[in-house]
């Protein structure tokens, strides 16, 4: 027993152990760094990218305006202006939509907290600008980013839809709210 | 009944020992335990109802669950709240009302600060076994300001139950039967009711909401500030919600402040006034005629300049200084003592001299106090009122809760001298509610009230031991009304001698009564002698020192009380004190440092009487707006016009202030710190919500500005120290808690007045107004006697600024009994032209049922306006 622990210490053992997958890629050689401009890397499943603001099928906006990523944004990157939809009487939609990037920390939070699922994280990250005031987006931003990375579209919800009844609903019989 | 000690139980609530008073429900005992039993329908405003079923507990001894709402505790009462059983309990009525409530929180307004969030957090499992569609309600349109979604309601009725018990408005009742009921209003078209919000503040869920805060806001964004509403003299306590320096809505929370979380219309829906785009945002400057943007500094300096040039060619008695008591009492005060000092004259006005003073003087001469003997309280628990030319409901709406809560819970006698009669309508009418009401033309109120005290020694009600004690007094009054005979009393007034006989016989059998008076009142012509009598009734039936008694002049605006105490009025300095009482002025000296001005105030009238005649050059102008406010404005008008230089402070680019050399901008209430005084005496703090407009100022910091320029510097560094300075001079300034004691009649200044001080205007006053005119009835065809008022939804001209209250009443009308309008052939909605001696414009009729014949009624409120659209 003696002897094997003392032939474990005069050969470095533990550092053999260590060392072990370095030694291993030592023998097989084969780059692993991408060369990233010209490579990249295949991104996994759940990856958290960029914000964005999704559409449904017929075209309009998800987005029901009523604040609840913003309450949920831990940094504070979010700033909804909420107001009836012209035209629409009863309905809400968010007027102004801000996102200030450069605090985000693309935890996922604000998408979670959604209800109408008008949120998505895409799986853009190449987004270094030369002037962080190109990183406040707002909402045609957003949208645009929506576009471009959910090429298909959910299907708008039915009136009764157990989860959202009277979301996305207008009467349009009644007035609208005077400013 | 009031002496012996209130019986007490005992009882235990989840194992703690409470005692509580007898009668008391569970609910509330738990509440002091600090056990928050779920409930919706229950209020502590409200009857109970029970129909919620929220609010089960288990009872030891008892078979099933109880509602803690309804069940009054009992001796040795065990009651346990978060048993397993209750909570199922919990589980199935919340799943009851999920199975149909929709998942719109995300887009409903109460989100945030919904009572059925908060419980569902709390108490029911995530999942439903409903797998039914939720009932759908179809979307009917309600008003303008006040939003349904019937697919939340819960009904629980507390909305129903608060428009009916509380408002006495009755606008709401509910429709259809089990989950199909619905909350709607009786009539087909949109809601007409008296809009004070208390559905939406009332409202558990989400049905009701605001709409003219709708989708601004969520509750987490809202800063507040509890502060004081300025639109009446009720002194409400709001508490004013922004968001971003923008003022979002406005809610009182229940047991706030002398309304205690009730509000009107003007309260609920009435804030935008003060952020209206029209705000002045800079000070003005009159160059050729024209008024341009200035700074400050240029404009201050300009001031000063002036001023001093102006004393130095005319001595001080040139200037002349008006204030609104809209404003807080530290910008009065500095706003006096401004005047005093630095100018150095006493020629100082506020616009309670339109009614209140009148109120004022007649208390101060007769019971020796400037404020009110009784308290909201004791009208809530007098046995009798007496109304006399109030318009209770329009004028001061909480007041009017008050005393629709003392007659429909407390079983309070009413009794109303008014010009409206009862008639049901869609806003409340106290004369709905009086068991003896006369109904008065707006000049026979004097009149009536002489016949009131006619018949109270006609019928043997004088007190006693006044009769002994002060027999010449009653012996004289005796005298004077002998001179007026019934048949001409009943013939001018139109009220007949038994009525008046049995209305002064109840008044006099009630042990507790207060005598209300208002603006009907207090602004007619010699209605300070209409007072004086009133206080004579409640000497000559001895009830002036007994305790719940008492005479309570209503104040107009917000701070007409505080304008009196702070000297802002042309007879009084500071205290109130009489502007000639010695040691009072000695005291001030002494506390100011410097000398009181000699020579006499003047009041309002007479200043622009003499700005017309030259005697006044210069005038200072805070807030008040005599061309737009005066019935005789054109000639308010014609008189600023002479002054050699006139600087207002002021909101907007009123009438007045556009006649102005400088026009400073000031900050309203919503901007500043200070207190205010209502109408019972009691001092309230006004709190700043938002950041001033533009580069306004609050009234006292200009004038602070301004006497250092003009080298008397009045020195303070916020609104505190003013009132640490008040609060030196004036007695009850102390005290700014929640119950005030309101002072006792001097019963030194009482044996005055009852020895020799009522003789000098005795005469006056007892004798029929208005005699020999054309009688009573005999009106020219087609014309009517214009009563010019005000309406529930508008104080004055600033509430016109209000986006909320222009979409409920949006221009003025002219009120007329249908039989009336029958008679001369106009029907609702009709444009008509009126005219009289002074001018003539047009407007809409409106039939109102409350209108007597005879009379038509005016708002005061857009008067200008109209005349304005009609000349272009």
């Amino acid at each position: 027993m003696k002897f094997k622990a003392w032939l474990k210490t005069i050969i470095f053992y533990e550092i053999l152990i260590g060392m072990k997958a370095t030694l291993m890629h030592l023998l097989h050689y084969k780059p692993i760094t991408l060369q990233y401009p010209h490579e990249k890397r295949i991104l996994p499943d759940s990856y958290r990218g960029m914000l964005a603001l999704l559409r449904y099928d017929d075209g309009t906006e998800k987005c029901v305006g009523c604040d609840l990523c913003e309450a949920a944004c831990p940094s504070r990157v979010i700033k909804v202006i909420s107001a009836e939809v012209p035209d629409e009487p009863t309905k809400r939609f968010a007027k102004e939509y801000y996102m200030d990037m450069t605090r985000c920390l693309f935890c996922g939070l604000c998408v979670q907290a959604c209800p109408v699922d008008a949120l998505g994280m895409t799986r853009e990250y190449e987004w270094a600008v030369y002037d962080k005031r190109q990183l406040l987006l707002n909402k045609g931003q957003l949208l645009a980013i929506g576009d471009r990375s959910y090429p298909v579209r959910e299907k708008r919800l039915e009136l009764q839809h157990p989860n959202v009844a009277f979301f996305n609903v207008a009467f349009k019989h009644l007035p609208p709210k005077e400013s | 009944m009031a002496t012996t000690a209130v019986e007490t139980v005992r009882l235990t609530i989840d194992g703690v020992p409470v005692t509580v008073p007898k009668g008391t429900l569970v609910i509330e005992a738990a509440r002091q335990t600090g056990v928050m039993i779920p409930h919706f329908c229950y209020h502590p405003k409200l009857k109970w109802d029970a129909n919620c079923r929220m609010c089960l507990v288990e009872i030891e001894k008892m078979p099933k669950l109880q509602t803690s709402c309804s069940t009054p505790v009992a001796e040795g009462m065990v009651v346990r709240t978060a048993t397993a059983v209750v909570n199922e309990a919990h589980k199935s009525v919340l799943e009851f009302i999920l199975a149909n409530h929709p998942l719109d929180c995300p887009v409903c307004d109460q989100g945030g600060r919904c009572d059925l969030q908060d419980f569902s957090h709390e108490y029911t499992p995530t999942t439903s076994r409903f797998i039914e569609v939720k009932r759908v309600f179809e979307k009917e349109y309600f008003s303008p300001l006040i939003e349904t979604q019937m697919n939340r309601c819960v009904q629980c009725l507390r909305c129903v139950r608060y428009c009916d018990e509380v408002m006495d408005v009755k606008a709401l009742a509910p429709v259809g039967r089990g989950t199909m009921t619905e909350i709607k209003h009786f009539t087909h078209h949109e809601l007409d009711c008296e809009f004070c919000g208390g559905c939406v503040q009332i409202c558990p869920v989400g049905a009701f909401t605001s709409r003219l805060s709708m989708y601004e806001f969520r509750p987490w964004m809202l800063k507040r500030a509890d502060t004081i509403c300025t639109y009446c003299g009720d002194g409400c306590q709001i508490t004013i919600q922004t968001k971003e320096n923008e003022l979002i809505e406005v809610m009182s929370a229940h047991g706030a402040g002398r309304n205690n979380g009730d509000l009107c219309a003007r309260g609920f829906f009435g804030y935008h006034a003060t952020t209206h785009p029209d705000r002045l945002q800079h000070p003005l400057i009159r160059r050729n005629g024209q008024l341009i943007q200035t700074t400050w500094e240029e404009a201050l300096e300009h001031v000063a300049e002036t001023f001093t040039r102006l004393k130095l060619q005319h001595g001080p008695a040139a200037f002349g200084g008006l204030i609104a008591s809209r404003c807080t009492n530290e910008d009065l005060y500095v706003f006096q003592k401004f005047m005093r000092l630095a100018i150095g004259s006493n020629r100082i006005d506020s616009s309670a001299r339109y009614g209140h003073i009148n109120g004022v003087r007649a208390l101060r001469r007769v019971q020796g106090t400037h404020r009110w003997t009784v308290t909201f309280e004791d009208i809530v628990s007098a046995d009798a009122l007496l109304l006399v030319g109030t318009s209770l409901t329009e004028t001061n709406p909480i007041t009017g809760l008050k005393v629709k809560e003392a007659v429909k819970k407390q079983g309070a006698i009413l009794l109303t001298i008014e010009s409206l009669v009862p008639a049901v309508g869609t806003i409340s009418n106290i004369t709905n509610l009086a068991t003896h009401h006369v109904s008065a033309h707006p000049e026979q109120f004097g009149n009536i009230v002489l016949g009131l005290i006619k018949a109270v020694i006609e019928e043997g009600l004088v007190d006693q031991a006044l009769a002994q004690r002060a027999t010449s007094y009653v012996q004289a009054i005796s005298e004077a009304v002998r001179a007026c005979p019934w048949p001409v009393i009943e013939n001018a007034t139109g009220a007949t001698s038994s009525t008046l006989k049995e209305t002064a016989r109840t008044f006099a059998r009630a042990a507790r009564t207060i005598i209300l008076v208002g603006q009907g009142v207090l602004r007619a012509p010699g209605g300070y002698g209409i007072v004086m009598n009133l206080l004579d009734l409640l000497l000559l039936t001895g009830k002036h020192d007994q305790p719940g008694c008492g005479l309570a002049p209503l104040a107009e605006e917000n701070n007409d009380q505080g304008a009196v105490e702070m000297g802002t009025v042309a007879e009084f300095l500071p205290g109130p004190s009489d502007l000639n009482d010695r040691p009072a002025r000695e005291r001030i000296a002494g506390l100011w440092k410097e000398e009181l001005p000699q020579g006499a105030g003047s009041t309002l009238i007479k200043m622009l009487e003499e700005a017309r005649t030259g005697k006044i050059k210069a005038m200072l102008i805070v807030g008040e707006n005599p061309v737009g406010s005066l019935p005789t404005g054109a000639r308010a008008k014609e008189a600023l016009e002479q002054l050699e230089f006139l600087v207002c402070q002021e909101l907007f680019l009123t009438e007045t202030a556009a006649l102005a050399h400088v026009v400073l901008p000031a900050c309203s209430y919503a901007e500043k710190d200070g207190t205010v005084t209502n109408t019972e005496g009691h001092v309230q703090q006004v709190r700043q919500a938002i950041e001033p407009i533009g580069e306004s100022r609050p009234d006292w910091q200009i004038l602070s500005a301004l006497s250092g320029l003009l080298g008397y510097p009045l020195e303070y560094g916020e609104s505190r120290e003013i009132l640490k300075e008040i609060r030196s001079l004036i007695p009850g300034y102390g005290l700014l808690g929640p119950a005030p004691t309101p002072p006792r009649p001097d019963q030194t200044v009482v044996d005055r007045y009852l020895r020799e001080g009522y003789t000098e205007d005795l005469a006056s006053r007892y004798s029929l107004a208005g005699e020999g005119q054309a009688e009573r009835g005999s009106r020219k065809e087609g014309s009517f006697a214009l009563v010019v008022g005000q309406t529930l939804f508008h104080s004055g001209k600033l509430s016109t600024r209000a986006k909320g209250l222009l979409q409920i009443q949006a221009a003025g009308f002219l009120g007329l009994n249908p039989a009336n309008a029958q008679e001369i052939g106009v029907t609702e909605g009709d444009r008509v032209r009126i005219s009289n001696e002074q001018g003539e414009m047009t407007t809409t009729v409106k039939l109102l049922d409350r209108v007597p014949e005879g009379l038509a009624l005016f708002p005061e409120h857009f008067a200008e306006d109209r005349l304005t659209d009609q000349r272009r």
